[in-house]
């Protein structure tokens, strides 16, 4: 949580109020837990052209070393994702945030992911997920300050032992 | 479809060095697939669907979900690790957004190598060589032995 605040000078205004800096740390969603099921995982895969074997076809996935049918390493964040009515959408399509972040910024953008795969989602395993707020930094960019907020989603399967994590990106300026 | 027909080959980390070069892999999207991806991951998000709201924000067209890319960028580092391999990491940056009924070339390299253990450079393009989305991967193999 460091402020890149220019090289001299006078500090640039900040973006993130103190209030909002003060959530860093905290969990923004979850716990939620989800069974992964072989239809979802598989539509999943069918969507992005993704027809490896294992996702498909038990035989294969256990010839692999797999206990039993596995998932597309980045289905588990989808898996989680939780049903919501189209009232609470916004003019966009999105779905209004759980926690809107205060941050002085006119839009947010996917800036990127990072993914540490601890062990195989299976079909059958109930996943448990928790997001944070990991960390909100100003920068300076070509176009002006921005703000990269990260957070972090931490899964576990059944066993309690974490399967995946990841950091997910947002450019806010 | 592109990426998934290919002949699943197994490599072995006796047969990895750094600097190697992975395959070239081609991906392109149709709008028939951004529905069906926004359909898989429950994302209501007009940009993706609705050429005018995506024009509105400064969009020349509907574009290609980041995740969606992300998700083609871990096809290709598990595809090319084999059913044997596993994948331990895998992050990426949104550079630039892509377009559907566009090729994309999916390329890596080699970066180290350590155990059992390799790292790779991976990144999608345009065919004329702009990036749009770098990542790093690593990727555990098995021995030939």
């Amino acid at each position: 949580m460091t402020i890149d605040q220019g090289a001299a000078g006078a500090a640039p205004p900040s973006l993130i109020p103190a209030h909002t800096m003060a959530l860093v740390g905290s969990v923004l969603r979850g716990p939620v837990t989800a069974e992964i099921t072989a239809k979802e995982a598989q539509r999943y895969a069918q969507a992005v052209g993704d027809l490896n074997p294992v996702y498909f076809d038990e035989a294969a996935a256990r010839a692999a070393g797999h206990d039993g049918l596995v998932a597309p390493p980045t289905f588990v964040q989808y898996a989680l994702v939780q049903g919501r009515p189209i009232e609470e959408t916004r003019t966009d399509g999105l779905f209004q945030g759980d926690i809107p972040l205060d941050l002085a910024v006119q839009r947010t953008m996917f800036g990127g992911e990072e993914w540490d795969f601890l062990a195989p989602v299976l079909v059958g395993d109930r996943i448990t997920a928790e997001t944070r707020l990991a960390a909100l930094d100003q920068k300076e960019g070509s176009k002006g300050p921005f703000v990269r907020i990260t957070r972090e989603t931490t899964y576990r399967n059944q066993a309690g032992d974490v399967v995946a994590r990841t950091r997910q990106i947002g450019i806010a300026r | 479809m592109q990426g998934s027909g290919a002949a699943r080959t197994q490599p072995f980390i006796e047969d990895v060095a750094v600097g190697q070069e992975l395959p070239v892999v081609v991906r392109n999207a149709s709008r028939v697939q951004l529905f069906l991806y926004s359909a898989a991951t429950w994302n209501p998000h007009r940009i993706h669907y609705d050429v005018d709201y995506a024009r509105f924000e400064g969009h020349p067209d509907v574009i290609v979900h980041g995740p969606l890319q992300g998700a083609w960028l871990s096809q290709y580092v598990t595809d090319w690790a084999g059913p044997r391999g596993r994948i331990l990491g895998l992050s990426w940056q949104n550079r630039a957004s892509a377009l559907p009924e566009l090729d994309y070339e999916f390329r890596g390299r080699v970066t180290a190598v350590e155990g059992d253990v390799v790292s790779l450079d991976v990144w999608e393009q345009t065919p004329e060589g702009a990036v749009l989305m770098p990542g790093q991967a690593t990727v555990r193999l098995p021995n030939r032995s």
